[in-house]
């Protein structure tokens, strides 16, 4: 299959510390300004480290409650399709591993693997952040 | 005198014309013999018997008996007197030859016209026993006087010759000090030039000081213009930060609206692809713009960090000018101080030369002096030496005329 012609995905890739990351667009409702949350709903220290410079929050639609939370990341790197072979499965060795449930896989960006996260999966096991209520 | 025998081998005959008259030619030729001092002579009585000259005759023959009486008894005088003036004289120079003038003249003639001539020759003796003693007296006060003027002339001998020794000791002392005058001089002379030297450079220094004095404030005033040019930048820098920062802050809601536009452009699928792509090249440029304010933000710290260190530099500069100013207010004071000090310093040396000048010219003198006075000294040893010697020999010769004297008996 070539690339022209092969099914994409659009994946968000954010970068958290110093390490990059991906979501499936659909999972962020939109990036935002971490200065105009206020602190008490950020949800800043996740399985995925603790981010330093803090510039970008991703708001994401937590499952069920129909709430918003706005997840603390250093940078949003942007969108990007990936095509359908990029995109893998996290090993059973590897999701054994884990202790979050919220890496689902990884993507291969620029030859690289960076890991497929399940941004509300990721803001519900972070129980800190009080919920927003969806605009 | 004429002897007797004389007179009458000479006395005329009362010759004439015995067998004739007798006339009175007779008797004049005796009498023109007596008048010649011939008394031998005498008139024939017996022819003028019997005539008018016989009385004339006989008194003729008298006077002339007579006067032979007188003559012999004269010359028996004259002998005797003779005798006493010989034996007197033969007295006296026995006794002067024995030097005995204790005892007096007795002759063994007696003559009254002896007396006057005792009586001299005593006064002779006695005169001459008080001379001696006089003289004796004058010898032993001689002796006396002349022994203290050997003392005194031997101790004059020694003070003159230690007193030329000392002036010549002192001579040599001013001659060394003449020469240390010369030295001093120079050393004044040239202390003097270098004072001038010195002041020379002073004087320099002190326009040097001026000029650097000047530096400084012109530095002082350099910095309090550098000060306000910073302050100026420093707001203009301050103001290039916030437009910055708003700039940055438009950029960054550019670029998180160009993410939420690239992120519904996606969600949206195929329908979304261009507003994905427009959101894209937005992002883009908002990049740009947050890359831009980025370099403008670091440079404006870069510029705040070069204010800020020519701030510090500029009042290191005012500082450093105003203690400029400081040292140099400070060495203008010590310059000035120097500048009096050598002023006087060469004042000073000047006087010293001249006061040396004139040391060594009266030194000189004195040198001169000296000299005149060593050459008067050492005549004065010369003739304290002869004083000594004729005191010496006046010594000798009181001794002597003291032994003498005492030759001459007068007790």
């Amino acid at each position: 299959m070539s690339a022209e012609t092969a099914e994409t995905t659009e994946i968000l890739l954010f970068q958290v510390g110093a390490r990059l990351f991906a979501s499936v667009v659909h999972d962020a409702v939109r990036i935002g300004s971490v200065r105009d949350v206020p602190a008490g709903e950020l949800v800043v220290g996740t399985a995925l480290g603790m981010p330093f410079a803090r510039e970008r929050g991703i708001v994401v639609a937590s499952h069920g409650d129909g709430a918003e939370r706005t997840l603390v990341v250093d940078h949003v790197i942007g969108v990007r399709p990936v095509t359908e072979a990029e995109l893998h499965p996290l090993p059973a060795f590897a999701a054994a591993c884990l202790a979050s449930g919220a890496v689902t896989g990884f993507v291969i960006v620029d030859e690289a693997p960076v890991l497929l996260v399940d941004l509300p999966t990721l803001v519900r096991e972070h129980p800190g952040a009080a919920p927003q209520r969806a605009a | 005198m004429r002897e007797p025998q004389d007179l009458k081998r000479k006395a005329p005959r009362a010759a004439g014309k015995k067998d004739g008259t007798p006339s009175a030619d007779e008797i004049v030729t005796v009498l023109r013999a007596f008048a010649v001092g011939q008394y031998g002579g005498r008139v024939d009585l017996a022819r003028f018997e019997g005539t008018p000259l016989q009385e004339v005759a006989r008194a003729v023959n008298a006077t002339a008996d007579h006067v032979e009486a007188e003559i012999r008894e004269a010359r028996q005088r004259i002998d005797t007197v003779s005798a006493g003036v010989d034996e007197a004289i033969e007295a006296m120079v026995r006794l002067v030859i024995q030097g005995d003038l204790s005892g007096s003249l007795r002759l063994g003639v007696a003559d009254a016209a002896l007396t006057p001539l005792i009586a001299g020759v005593g006064q002779v003796m006695e005169t001459l026993k008080k001379f001696v003693t006089e003289i004796r007296e004058a010898a032993l006060q001689l002796s006396t006087s002349s022994a203290e003027v050997l003392a005194a002339a031997t101790q004059n001998e020694s003070s003159t010759s230690a007193q030329a020794s000392a002036i010549h000791e002192t001579t040599a002392t001013m001659e060394e000090l003449k020469g240390a005058s010369h030295q001093i001089a120079e050393n004044a002379q040239m202390v003097a030039a270098i004072a001038e030297q010195t002041l020379s450079g002073a004087r320099t220094g002190e326009g040097a000081i001026k000029e650097f004095m000047r530096s400084m404030e012109n530095v002082r005033k350099n910095a309090s213009e550098v000060d306000d040019a910073i302050a100026k930048l420093s707001k203009r820098v301050e103001r290039i930060g916030t437009v910055v920062e708003v700039i940055d802050e438009i950029a960054d809601r550019s670029d998180l609206l160009a993410l939420n536009a690239a992120l519904e452009g996606a969600k949206a699928g195929e329908a979304g692809r261009g507003f994905s792509i427009v959101a894209a090249e937005m992002r883009r440029l908002a990049e740009n713009v947050m890359e831009s304010t980025k370099e403008i933000k670091n440079l404006i710290t870069e510029i705040r960090e070069a204010t800020h260190a020519a701030k510090e530099a500029s009042d290191g500069n005012k500082r450093t000018a105003g203690e400029g100013e400081k040292l140099g207010s400070n060495a203008m004071t010590s310059v000035t101080g120097i500048l009096s000090g050598i002023q006087e310093t060469s004042d000073a040396a000047r006087v010293i030369h001249l006061a040396t000048q004139q040391q060594r010219t009266a030194t000189e003198q004195v040198v001169q002096s000296m000299g005149e006075i060593e050459e008067v000294t050492r005549q004065a040893q010369s003739g304290s030496k002869q004083a000594t010697g004729a005191a010496s020999e006046l010594t000798k010769l009181a001794e002597r005329l003291a032994e003498l004297v005492k030759r001459f008996k007068v007790d």
